[in-house]
């Protein structure tokens, strides 16, 4: 457990920032010609951007753009991705056997490239890009649900709900899916992570967050241009997706080993 | 020389049969070594003035984009027309005020419809050794003027009714109308009629009179062409992110770039000593246009309101380095046309906001205007700074930022409220025509806001029709006044033109259109 403490606190910054920034007298979009790209001083300890705007407003507001995308998409694929997985597993035969191709074929492209094209068929901005990515994201939760369930649905507690009588929707929800949440729960930590990743990608390539709304990846495409004369523009947003997703990506280590029973983790955690 | 050596042979036909065969061989040898050399001079003369100096290191000028097309009857953009300049020689040119000044001939207007153009007796002939004739002028203005050919400089040439070539270093040019500002137009460099007449690919092979010869293209990327005077080769490099740019030209890859820059990086080049910055006054003309039957933008007030809530002197200081002079028409005060007693818009939030109250826009009525352009980053940024500007005033702008071929395509099918564009190398008055008649509504003309207005309609065809410079200047000052009152576009600036070079070239010096000619002068110190 010590060994994410930094990291599960910089994951609490995050959410607290991202949630709580609101409160806060911000402003993000503020812009103050005289201040272009200023660097790192006691004025504004983050600097100014390139049309004069805080960068410290602008990465707390970048964090919560951030934040509300991964839970968002992340939410909507694992509940997705769950429940088809199960029911697919559950049922068998040709359900499973479309839904099996169905996955293959999403699996047949690069995730990101896919989100690109549906984000760009949809048109810029944050709405389309959390389903973009909500679309190419519950394919991994919806394999690793139908694999779990093909693994515990001949348990024999699970047969026995059957011969009782128990409906399908009580061995799912009742027999099925407690038992598949851990590793669930693993990939959705780790999906968090490639969600800010993809979320800052699009928003790099214009497909996110329109002017002038924040976003991590937009700040590191508008410093990409001043990187000889305010290289703050990019390091600074830069640094906090890297330190960001670098935490979750620990923490979901630590969880993975945590919630693995086999490992015995858990236990020594806990003793 | 075989039959002389066969000869000899017959000759000594007593010797022994090796003389014989060592004749033959010599013959065989001297003939080889002759016909090499025969080979090789060919290949010379082919090459012609072309082939660079290999010994010489090529000057590398940097570019944001490259030329797309090195015909001239059918480059419109800008960096190309800077390069063709290089390569093909034009009739007329301009001088610092815009008037037109001999080139390649000189000239005199012998009736109201007939103008006669002497070719210069010291012009350079073509790259390939040809002279340059009247017939080759003739060729190349017939070519443009083909329907066929689809040539976009036709619509400005339409007025020639007629050619004729009394001598091969005399033209004349009968027109349809009278009208004084016609060697304004002849800017088209000349081509070789014989090489017009065979299809010649002079898009990607250009052949012309100018003081740069077409050396090699080897890649999209880049242009070689040698100066005629020295062989000194030049190539001509695209590298388009401008911090690329900047980082080849500090590292020597590129010895010069010219625009196209971040204010901010030049400022940084600036101060470095291994570079010499220089800037000088442009006339590339940068506006905010308006759709003028949108119910909201064809109110005048509104469009007032727009202008007094910009502030254009704290965007050029802050933004644009001070590298922009304030615009208050489209045709700079230098310009002989122009009108210096117009003064800019300005910056007024107060008046703007009164001036909203009166188009009935409050604070509890706000107004929610769309603003388009296109997806280059400065442009971003300029928008993103008006779209600050105008909401304090009560305008709630929406930016919306397409690829530069939606955006273009949307300004001409008008699908805009609000836009900003700029006007690059504009040089004579007929401008007002194409942009401000209600004639010129796309796709006539580049009236894409649909601005149509009897009086403005009025002047332009005043100024058009008369028969004396200054009445002309005259009608075309009172136009500019009067558009200023309109407001189809808010002015906003012309933007400098800044050149940098590394400290071993000199000899470089900035035009107002920004062309590169002043290459000719330009040398590396060694």
């Amino acid at each position: 457990m010590i060994r994410c403490w930094g990291p599960l606190s910089l994951l609490v910054l995050w959410c607290l920032i991202a949630l709580l920034g609101p409160l806060f007298p911000l402003t993000p979009n503020q812009i103050d010609l005289p201040n272009i790209l200023t660097g790192i001083g006691s004025q504004a300890w983050l600097g100014y951007d390139d049309l004069g705007r805080p960068m410290f407003d602008r990465l707390v507001i970048g964090a919560r753009t951030s934040f509300i995308v991964a839970i968002s998409v992340v939410t909507v694929s694992f509940i997705m991705g769950s429940l088809l997985g199960t029911c697919s597993a559950y049922i068998g035969g040709v359900v499973d056997l479309v839904l099996v191709r169905m996955i293959d074929i999403f699996l047949a492209f690069p995730g990101i490239l896919l989100a690109i094209a549906l984000a760009g068929m949809m048109g810029p901005g944050i709405e389309n890009v959390v389903i973009a990515l909500a679309l190419v994201g519950w394919v991994g939760y919806a394999r690793l649900a139908r694999a779990q369930v093909l693994s515990v649905k001949e348990q024999e507690h699970v047969v026995a709900a059957i011969a009782i009588g128990t409906k399908p929707l009580g061995i799912i929800s009742r027999h099925l899916l407690p038992l598949i949440m851990a590793p669930l729960i693993v990939e959705a930590s780790f999906g968090i992570a490639g969600t800010v990743i993809a979320e800052a990608g699009l928003s790099f390539l214009g497909l996110g967050v329109q002017p002038p709304a924040a976003s991590w990846g937009s700040m590191i495409r508008d410093g990409t241009r001043y990187m000889l004369v305010a290289p703050h523009m990019v390091v600074v947003p830069g640094l906090a997706l890297m330190a960001v997703v670098l935490a979750i990506n620990i923490f979901g280590d630590w969880l993975r080993d945590w919630l693995d029973v086999k490992a015995g983790t858990r236990h020594t955690s806990r003793s | 020389m075989k039959s002389m050596s066969t000869t000899r042979g017959r000759a000594h036909h007593g010797h022994m049969g090796q003389s014989v065969c060592k004749g033959w061989l010599i013959g065989l040898t001297i003939s080889s070594s002759l016909l090499g050399f025969c080979l090789f001079l060919s290949c010379f003369i082919l090459a012609g003035t072309a082939s660079a100096d290999t010994s010489l290191e090529p000057i590398r000028f940097g570019l944001a984009t490259a030329p797309s097309n090195l015909d001239p009857r059918f480059a419109t953009d800008a960096a190309s027309t800077r390069v063709n300049r290089l390569v093909y020689e034009r009739l007329v040119d301009f001088d610092h005020t815009s008037r037109p000044i001999p080139a390649l001939a000189h000239w005199e207007q012998l009736s109201p419809i007939h103008y006669r153009f002497y070719l210069d007796p010291n012009r350079q002939p073509f790259h390939d050794g040809q002279p340059l004739t009247a017939q080759d002028v003739q060729a190349t203005y017939q070519f443009i003027l083909d329907p066929q050919h689809a040539s976009p400089h036709r619509s400005s040439l339409l007025r020639i009714d007629r050619m004729t070539t009394p001598n091969d270093a005399t033209i004349d040019f009968f027109l349809t109308k009278p009208d004084l500002l016609f060697p304004a137009y002849l800017v088209i460099g000349i081509l070789p009629a014989q090489l017009i007449a065979t299809q010649h690919p002079f898009h990607s092979q250009p052949i012309g009179n100018g003081p740069f010869a077409f050396t090699n293209r080897p890649d999209d990327s880049r242009l070689i062409l040698t100066r005629r005077t020295d062989r000194q080769p030049f190539e001509f490099v695209r590298v388009p992110d401008p911090t690329v740019r900047t980082m080849k030209l500090l590292a020597g890859e590129i010895d010069m770039v010219q625009n196209d820059l971040e204010p901010e990086l030049v400022e940084y080049l600036a101060k470095d000593q291994r570079v010499v910055v220089q800037r000088g006054h442009g006339s590339n003309f940068v506006y905010i246009g308006f759709h003028l039957q949108d119910p909201l933008t064809k109110q005048l007030a509104i469009r007032q309101a727009v202008a007094h809530a910009i502030d254009r002197q704290a965007i050029i200081r802050f933004m644009l380095g001070g590298a922009a002079r304030p615009a208050s028409a489209l045709l700079p005060h230098d310009h002989w046309a122009g009108n210096p007693a117009l003064p800019p818009y300005n910056y007024n939030p107060q008046k703007a906001r009164e001036l909203l109250a009166q188009a009935g826009i409050t604070p509890d009525r706000p107004i929610h205007l769309t603003y388009t352009t296109s997806s280059d980053p400065f442009r971003i940024r300029l928008a993103t700074i008006l779209q600050h500007q105008l909401a304090k005033v009560g305008i709630a702008c929406d930016l919306r930022s397409y690829d530069w071929g939606t955006f273009y395509g949307d300004i001409k099918a008008g699908r805009f409220q609000l836009y900003s564009l700029s006007w690059v190398g504009i040089k004579t008055p007929d401008i007002f025509s194409y942009v401000f008649h209600s004639r010129s509504i796309p796709p006539h003309g580049a009236n894409r806001g649909r601005f149509i207005d009897d009086t403005a309609n009025r002047l332009i065809d005043e100024a058009e029709t008369a028969q004396a410079i200054f009445e002309k200047r005259e009608k075309y000052q009172q136009l500019q006044a009067y558009l200023l009152t309109k407001l189809p576009y808010v002015p906003l600036w012309f933007e400098d033109h800044v050149f940098i070079a590394r400290q071993e070239i000199e000899g470089f010096s900035i035009a107002v259109d920004g062309n590169y000619d002043s290459l000719v002068s330009v040398q590396r110190r060694r």
